[in-house]
């Protein structure tokens, strides 16, 4: 809801609450669809989805009451542990790559002397952006981890043929080749929201900083890194949210397997949807999952600092 | 506005994108169910079937067009009844997913072919329609046929697809069995000879390595489906007067000392198919030293190509494989098919020594689905449900099926007089074996495949240890069986008096668990 004394303070005058609510109608009028609408696809999905954690439902069978029965089973079910473990080393995996790496690229291109050539690198880094994830998946799939690919066709080269391996499929790699997909992790939207937090600090502070002799990484690492952390914590909590939730791409290479080496519950809440048919169970997991993330994005945003609290503080 | 270079180039991309974006002319064939469906006229009863492999339009492999005979046979029918058009679908790869949501919401295709296991599974939801009575009465175009049921060649096979509540689901089309198909080039180049025993066959496969071959190639789900079923029977059949439980007389012609669902669920419960169970700790044993004489790569690997590539000197595959073999041009040596031979003492001091049983059998599985019904929900009164057998009938008749299931060479024909291809005469001699004593992959709830369609790979490629597979299979067992006695309410008080009557019986067998005795 709208607040009388936020609005005050931009200036206009304030309003009394049910006052407001009356003279801006039409502005709740014109939300009010989309709220219908995100009320109708999303919130009330979740709302049933808690309701049915409940319940033993089967696909074409009456459901039955179960209180906390699937989630005692969730707890006890022998994939429960190592997803969760193989959740989070991804997770922690692509936060790292994620804050590192674009990070670093876009601080590269925001050096460089030529607009012309920043220009351009910014356009070849977001280039990859329009071929789907699913593609990208099924490239490294066969093309890169495959017998004949790119990785065993090298070490073949260079005389390393011992080193071979069945990548995606072997107990020992499985998990570091699903979290090498990607690699060299210089994904271009992220690269473009550090680029734009780099060309917001101003002139001023790279000027103060040059004075005070603080240049090269010394200046990177004091000055541009902690006016940046808004946008390492916008992709820190995006990161942890998709690694959470996320699980399409590895169903793709390796449906979560040997075994469940590479299981996330995720995916194990949709098999046990769309494959077991036990859609009571998969809520289950959903809520946990749920718990999970709003846990850590309020943790997040509490404890880790914004560039906005670093200039405050300053 | 001037016009500037670079306008033209932008201008130029913007055509080359927009002519991207249409598709080349997709012309459908006289035989494609898209041209069938084009040709919409105005009829009472739109029947709707998935027919599987015999799909009209798809085009199997090395073959010179299109499959176009199922077509044919349903303008045919049309022709009988002009009400009612016939029309084909495909059905997704993740076929059980797609199938569960159309036959809950009561859209599912009239007709469609799917694993009848699967089918016993919800028997209770009312989602499929019995077929018995069916079965029992003529076929109108078969002439002289007094019940439809008589006319299908391999009879046990057929019968023996019925369901453990004794009826009948599915019209079984058409068989298909694996075998073991070998370069017999390469068999000659390093004199090798057909095996009789499974010594023998780890002898060959000892030497195609050692002539730097993958000796024999299989897709990873075929390990948790067939290997483990062939084995399990090669090990358990000498104990069946005690192990089989339930006898059924109407499924006994092809499932004698069949174990259903239940009986695999008593027996567990008396120390069977746990890690206090000899002959089941033995079975995977086999199956992990057998590990060594296949690819590096068993759950990414496509089996088929190192074997056209004549990398591999074996591939474990069913009989679809005929067709690449019998119609590929390039394909650059000769083939040759045997059946998996038996186990010997020095596998396992339980092996049977008799021959490997058969784990094949129905190919197509035809169920009629409660969309075939919905003009007016009752099997008694519905013609819609008249005109749906009668297509089935009809589809039967000796002339279409030899139309049908002999335009590629896959299946054998199910129905008398009809002669399979030269090629699948071996499948034939296969067929005449007993069937296994049980389908793992089948008998339990989808949770427990996909558990142990994970886990063997995982624990033949070391990722695990034997006692750590054993254990994951009986919490699997465990599971699923807790899941099917609850939603099928099974009764085992009528296997305590059998057990108690079988007392003398057990003391002459060994390897028994403890708490079965």
């Amino acid at each position: 809801m709208l607040r009388a004394n936020a609005i005050s303070s931009t200036g206009y005058q304030p309003v009394n609450s049910n006052h407001g609510l009356v003279a801006h109608a039409t502005l709740y009028g014109m939300i009010a669809p989309t709220f219908a609408l995100l009320a109708v696809f999303c919130l009330i999905p979740f709302l049933w989805a808690f309701s049915t954690s409940m319940y033993s439902v089967e696909i074409g069978a009456d459901p039955t009451f179960v209180g906390l029965a699937n989630y005692h089973e969730y707890l006890h079910d022998p994939t429960t542990l190592i997803s969760f473990r193989n959740m989070f080393f991804l997770t922690s995996f692509a936060v790292l790559v994620t804050v590192i790496v674009p990070l670093t690229i876009a601080k590269m291109i925001f050096s460089l002397s030529s607009q012309r050539a920043s220009y351009w690198y910014r356009v070849l880094f977001l280039a990859p952006v329009v071929v789907p994830s699913v593609a990208t998946q099924l490239v490294w799939k066969s093309l890169i981890y495959g017998d004949n690919g790119v990785v065993n066709s090298f070490l073949t080269t260079v005389g390393l043929g011992s080193w071979t391996h069945a990548w995606l499929s072997s107990p020992s790699t499985t998990l570091w080749a699903v979290a090498f997909v990607g690699f060299p992790f210089a994904s271009g939207i992220n690269v473009l929201i550090y680029y734009a937090g780099l060309t917001s600090i101003s002139d001023s502070v790279h000027e103060a900083a040059w004075l005070d002799g603080a240049t090269g990484l010394r200046k990177f690492l004091r000055i541009d890194v902690p006016l940046v952390l808004s946008q390492i914590k916008l992709l820190t909590i995006l990161v942890i949210i998709y690694g959470i939730q996320g699980f399409e791409g590895i169903l793709v290479l390796t449906r979560g397997g040997p075994g469940f080496k590479s299981m996330v519950p995720g995916l194990w809440m949709y098999f046990n949807a769309f494959s077991f048919q036990k859609m009571g169970y998969a809520c289950a997991v959903g809520v946990v999952l749920f718990i999970l993330i709003l846990a850590l994005t309020i943790l997040n945003l509490k404890y880790f600092r914004s560039s906005e609290d670093v200039q405050e503080k300053k | 506005m001037k016009f500037h270079p670079k306008h033209l180039i932008l201008i130029a991309i913007l055509a080359l994108a927009a002519w991207a974006l249409f598709p080349p002319s997709d012309k459908p064939t006289e035989a494609s169910p898209l041209k069938s469906q084009l040709d919409k006229k105005p009829v009472k009863y739109v029947l709707r079937m998935a027919p599987g492999v015999y799909l009209p339009g798809l085009q199997p492999a090395s073959a010179p067009k299109p499959l176009e005979a199922l077509t044919h046979v349903a303008r045919e029918y049309e022709k009988f009844f002009p009400d009612t058009r016939i029309e084909f679908a495909n059905v997704p790869s993740s076929m059980r997913e797609w199938l569960v949501t159309q036959l809950s919401s009561a859209q599912a295709p009239d007709i469609f072919n799917v694993n009848v296991e699967d089918v016993w599974q919800d028997t209770q939801k009312g989602w499929y329609l019995p077929l018995d009575d069916f079965f029992d009465q003529p076929n109108p175009f078969v002439p002289d046929n007094k019940h439809w049921n008589d006319i299908f060649k391999y009879q046990a096979i057929t019968q023996g697809k019925r369901a453990p509540d004794g009826h009948m689901y599915c019209l079984t089309y058409d068989m298909v069995e694996t075998g073991i198909f070998y370069n017999k080039d390469l068999f000659k180049k390093l004199n090798l000879k057909v095996p009789s025993n499974f010594d023998e066959f780890i002898e060959i496969e000892k030497a195609l390595k050692k002539s730097g071959h993958v000796p024999m190639t299989i897709d990873p789900e075929m390990l948790a489906d067939w290997a483990v079923d062939l084995m399990f029977d090669q090990l358990y059949y000498p104990i069946a007067p005690l192990t089989d439980l339930n006898k059924d007389p109407k499924r006994a012609m092809y499932l004698a000392n069949y174990l259903d669902w239940d009986e695999i669920i008593y027996l567990h419960r008396k120390g069977f198919f746990t890690a206090h169970d000899p002959r089941w700790v033995d079975l995977f044993r086999i199956l992990h030293d057998w590990r060594q004489y296949m690819a590096q790569d068993i759950v990414n690997l496509n089996p088929n190509e190192p074997f056209f590539s004549q990398q591999a000197g074996m591939i474990w595959a069913a009989s679809e494989l005929v067709q690449r073999l019998a119609r590929d041009p390039n394909l650059g040596f000769d083939w040759g098919v045997f059946y998996l031979p038996p186990l010997t003492k020095n596998q396992s001091r339980y092996a049977s020594g008799r021959p490997m049983c058969v784990i094949g059998g129905s190919a197509m599985q035809y169920c009629v689905s409660n969309s075939a019904i919905s003009d007016t929900h009752d099997v008694k009164t519905s013609e819609r449900l008249r005109r749906v057998i009668g297509f089935l009938q009809f589809l039967t008749a000796p002339k279409n099926v030899d139309a049908v299931v002999n335009e590629p060479i896959f299946f054998l024909p199910n129905v008398i007089g009809v002669e399979p291809h030269a090629e699948l005469k071996p499948f034939d001699e296969f067929l005449h074996r007993p069937y296994t004593s049980t389908k793992w992959y089948f008998t339990f709830d989808l949770k427990f495949d996909e558990i142990m369609r994970r886990m063997i790979p995982l624990y033949m490629d070391d990722g695990m240890t034997q006692d750590e597979f054993i254990d994951v299979m009986d919490r699997a067992i465990t599971a699923a069986a807790d899941n099917i006695t609850a939603r099928k309410k099974i009764d085992f008080s009528e296997f305590d008096r059998i057990w108690e009557q079988r007392a003398d019986l057990r003391k002459k067998y060994e390897g028994l668990p403890d708490a079965a005795r």
